[in-house]
């Protein structure tokens, strides 16, 4: 431990408001592109088709003026674990059937691990731009309204979609108070000469060490969830009926993208299932 | 019918075997302007919270505007005519934008949005929050969050507003705003209960409260009560005009400001019952604190000194978006054996000069020496480094997490690599010295002290590191006066024994007990030396950090003409130039109880603002 800096005021996401068409659509409707674009994901098992997926992504963020390049960033941090991934991958499923490409000894590798690789990154390449894209235009409190809206249907049925996004927008909220906590409370401990995790191999002893800054910290976000609550019922909060205070207005042009982003599910799902063994 | 009425009263929280209210009857009418004193767990805030129900009493009653407050039916109705501002700000936060947080409230009450839309403008009105309203509620500062506590509180159009200690963790100018707001909804009839540990802070309500071990134990006008030789007002300190009145060998009364009581003295003066001792100052002052002038000039163990910064910079998150300069081109030396005071508003760098002299973070720009070393050199220890001079965060008691007191004090010296007989003295002598005896405290669950306690604690299990040096950040935040005491005693003796002390605080009381004064401003230091220079000559408004009380009334009394030559910065020092006991003594009898008179007359007029 060199030094130690936390994340406590940064927000979650990317958003930044470019006034774009994108960003001025109902929060329901960026949802719904985020579910349906995971519908059409998992319906599409072949590289070819998670390539074109990840380009109608990219092409979303260009009409939303967001860089695509920006989205991929996150891979980077992600990087070391796909490598270990692949190298996994090439060493268990060497001598699997199919035409070799090289052959090593005991370890060939093969067309079709080659293509689960790819379909790895592709994938997870095309998960991260989608979720960086939704988080770059969405702000925060956009993301649990707009969850609240899309489900909003499901009320006939005795859903509770407003008490679902007031807990997302609560989990929100949570994100910066625990790590800030976890912050003062690693600083305090390692004033006092703590050192976490590192001394030796013994797992009993490892976890034994983590001790300091886990105990504090289960006390503190329980402490300051009841404070929470507090505030929270201190302003009348019952869970009964509610008004909210922000609604949305859908844009001109916005019910077309809905009817769009349906007819690219069905066209996205077919294209998938029917392609799925046909194409690489 | 009065608007709050506590009847035989008896509260209990659960799982305590004492009750927090004991019996207790008050009647507060609407309009009224009530300050609640009394130490930390004298049932302050279970008093708040059986008010507008969140907490039932076990027996008696509680009615608010004729509403029986322990029936759930009327909680709705309860909490929006009795509306409570907490003491922690951002955890009074719902929502991640601030306008939706006013909101919270009055849309809870299923109102039409309109109307939300109404109150919502008009409540950030009120605050001043206007500019801020699209803003995510965590990047406000402290002040601002609080201030948006209390737009969520307006927005129920309450009758009346409670304070938890709301005022405890803001900066002077934020407080002095939170203040000022209060005496301003009062004077629209909104009903305010203010529950402070600030003696000066109740001296501006109408009614004073006292409570103790949960039962009422004063109930007065402000001068009145702190005019009283009240026994019970052991542990809760005074307002500084009482102080002040009282080493003067006058009858106390209320000042609402510094400038109300400059102005009395300044009668005082022109009446020539007071004798003013320009000349005589820089003597006089050398001999008020026990030893602490002497030590103040370079530092006894010779140049060699305990910290330097030399042009140091730091910027958060860099090369991010969020990237943030916190601290730019700082340069001062502290002293071994000196106590140095860093002061400024939240967010002026304080906390990251502290983090940077415990090397929990290292410098961007510049460089560090503490104790001669650098931390940045690459064969420096880091750890030991830390514990030699161990940093104690603000609520440092957030990050006790043994079971039992004395385990946790062990924590540090264990991983100093001691065990045995060693260890456990001196677990027991940091004990000892904060006032939490080995033989008594070692086997006490550490949950079940009281806040102050836990703060020594927390504070023992540093000084069982037998450090150098201290570096503490905000050690007396959120304490009550004894409470706050003790810890300043602590400075104190650990500085005696030859440490060396940093730390930051919002009292510039407590800055004026250092031997050296830091002031900061977003990151940059704009003054460095002796309290006496940053509160007298050197002082600059432009600050916004304000004085100690004392130096605030000798510049207004200079202003009147009639300086005091160097700036006091304790009361008893201005008292002593304002003519000693024997001096008022002196004054025949019968002038004095004229001045009581003329004085009287004064302060009610005051009083009737």
């Amino acid at each position: 431990m060199k030094t130690l800096e936390f994340f406590a005021n940064v927000s979650i996401g990317q958003y930044i408001d470019s006034g774009s068409f994108v960003h001025r659509l109902t929060p329901a409707t960026k949802f719904f592109g985020i579910v349906v674009f995971f519908i059409v994901m998992f319906a599409t098992t072949n590289v070819t088709g998670t390539i074109l997926l990840g380009l109608c992504v990219l092409a979303a963020a260009l009409f939303a003026r967001v860089n695509p390049l920006f989205l991929l960033r996150g891979i980077k941090p992600a990087l070391p674990f796909l490598i270990i991934l692949s190298i996994l991958t090439l060493v268990f499923q060497s001598g699997s059937a199919g035409p070799a490409l090289i052959s090593l000894g005991p370890l060939s590798i093969h067309v079709a691990t080659i293509l689960a690789l790819l379909l790895l990154f592709a994938r997870f390449a095309a998960v991260l731009a989608a979720i960086g894209l939704l988080t770059s235009v969405t702000a925060e409190q956009e993301i649990a309204h707009g969850i609240e809206d899309f489900l909003a249907p499901l009320g006939r049925f005795g859903f509770p979609s407003h008490e679902f996004s007031l807990m997302i927008s609560v989990a929100l909220r949570f994100v910066p108070i625990v790590t800030g906590e976890l912050e003062s409370i690693v600083k305090a401990q390692a004033s006092r000469g703590g050192d976490f995790g590192a001394s030796g191999i013994n797992p009993i002893r490892k976890a034994r060490s983590y001790l300091p800054l886990f105990v504090p910290l289960v006390v503190r976000t329980l402490e300051r969830a009841e404070l929470l609550v507090e505030a929270m019922e201190a302003r009348c909060y019952t869970g009964d009926e509610r008004t909210r205070y922000t609604i949305y207005e859908m844009i001109r042009g916005e019910a077309l993208v809905r009817l769009g982003l349906t007819l690219f599910m069905v066209a996205g799902v077919a294209f998938g299932l029917v392609f799925a063994k046909t194409l690489p | 019918m009065s608007f709050i009425e506590f009847d035989s009263a008896v509260f209990s929280w659960p799982g305590s075997a004492t009750p927090a209210i004991r019996g207790l009857d008050l009647r507060i009418d609407e309009g009224e302007y009530v300050a609640i004193v009394g130490r930390n767990g004298s049932g302050k805030s279970s008093l708040l919270r059986l008010m507008n129900g969140l907490r039932h009493v076990d027996s008696g009653s509680v009615r608010v505007d004729g509403l029986d407050a322990s029936d759930p039916t009327h909680a709705r109705a309860l909490r929006s005519t009795l509306v409570l501002v907490f003491q922690s700000p951002p955890d009074q936060i719902v929502s991640t934008v601030v306008e939706e947080d006013v909101a919270f409230g009055p849309g809870n009450l299923a109102i039409g949005r309109e109307e939300i839309r109404r109150r919502v403008d008009e409540a950030l009105a009120v605050v001043g929050l206007e500019a801020e309203r699209r803003s995510p509620p965590h990047f406000l500062s402290a002040g601002q969050q609080q201030r948006l506590a209390v737009a969520g509180a307006l927005a129920m159009r309450p009758r009346c507003i409670a304070f938890d200690e709301a005022t405890a963790m803001l900066d002077p100018p934020s407080r002095r705003a939170m203040l000022d707001l209060m005496d301003r909804l009062n004077a629209e009839g909104v009903t305010i209960i203010h529950v402070t540990h600030d003696m000066a802070e109740a001296a501006r309500a109408r009614r004073v409260l006292v409570l103790d071990e949960g039962r009422l134990v004063g109930d007065a006008s402000p001068e009145a009560f702190f005019a009283g030789e009240n026994a019970s007002l052991a542990g809760f300190g005074l307002p500084p005009a009482v102080i002040l009145a009282r080493k003067l060998g006058f009858k106390p009364r209320i000042c609402e400001s510094p400038a109300g009581c400059a102005k009395l003295l300044a009668e005082g003066i022109e009446k020539g019952l007071l004798v003013p001792l320009p000349g005589d100052g820089p003597r006089l002052e050398a001999a008020r604190p026990a030893g602490e002038a002497d030590a103040s000039p370079p530092a006894p163990g010779g140049s060699d000194a305990a910290f330097s910064l030399e042009r140091l910079g730091y910027t958060y998150l860099r090369g991010t978006v969020n990237e943030r300069r916190a601290l730019s081109d700082i340069s001062f030396v502290v002293p071994k054996g000196s106590i140095v005071a860093l002061v400024g508003h939240t967010g002026s760098g304080k906390s990251t000069i502290l983090q940077l002299l415990n090397s929990l973070a290292l410098p961007s720009s510049g460089r560090v020496l503490s104790f001669g070393r650098d931390p940045r050199e690459a064969r420096t220890d880091l750890r030991a480094m830390r514990m030699r001079a161990p940093l104690a965060v603000q609520r440092p008691e957030s990050a006790l997490f043994e079971a039992y007191a004395a385990d946790d004090v062990a924590f540090g010296p264990k991983n100093q690599g001691l065990s045995g007989r060693a260890l456990v003295d001196r677990v027991k002598t940091a004990m000892d010295r904060v006032g939490l005896p080995y033989a008594g405290y070692r086997d006490r669950s550490s949950r079940s002290l009281s806040g102050g306690e836990r703060r020594r604690l927390a504070l023992a299990g540093v000084l069982a590191l037998e450090p150098e040096a201290l570096l503490l950040d905000e050690p007396t935040q959120a304490l009550d006066p004894a409470g706050k005491a003790t810890i300043m005693d602590l400075i104190k003796s650990f500085a005696t024994r030859g440490g060396t002390v940093v730390f930051s605080t919002h009292s510039m009381d407590e800055a004026a007990l250092a031997d050296k004064v830091a002031v900061l401003r977003g990151g940059e230091l704009l003054a460095f030396g002796a309290p006496a220079d940053i509160f007298g000559k050197g002082y600059n408004e432009s600050w916004g950090i304000g004085r100690p009380w004392a130096a605030e009334v000798a510049e207004i009394l200079a202003g009147l003409g009639h300086g005091l030559g160097e700036t006091p910065l304790a009361i008893e020092a201005l008292a002593r130039r304002l003519g000693s006991k024997t001096a008022a003594e002196a004054v025949d009898g019968a002038v004095a109880a004229s001045l009581d008179a003329a004085a009287t007359g004064a302060t009610g007029g005051e009083g009737s603002r």
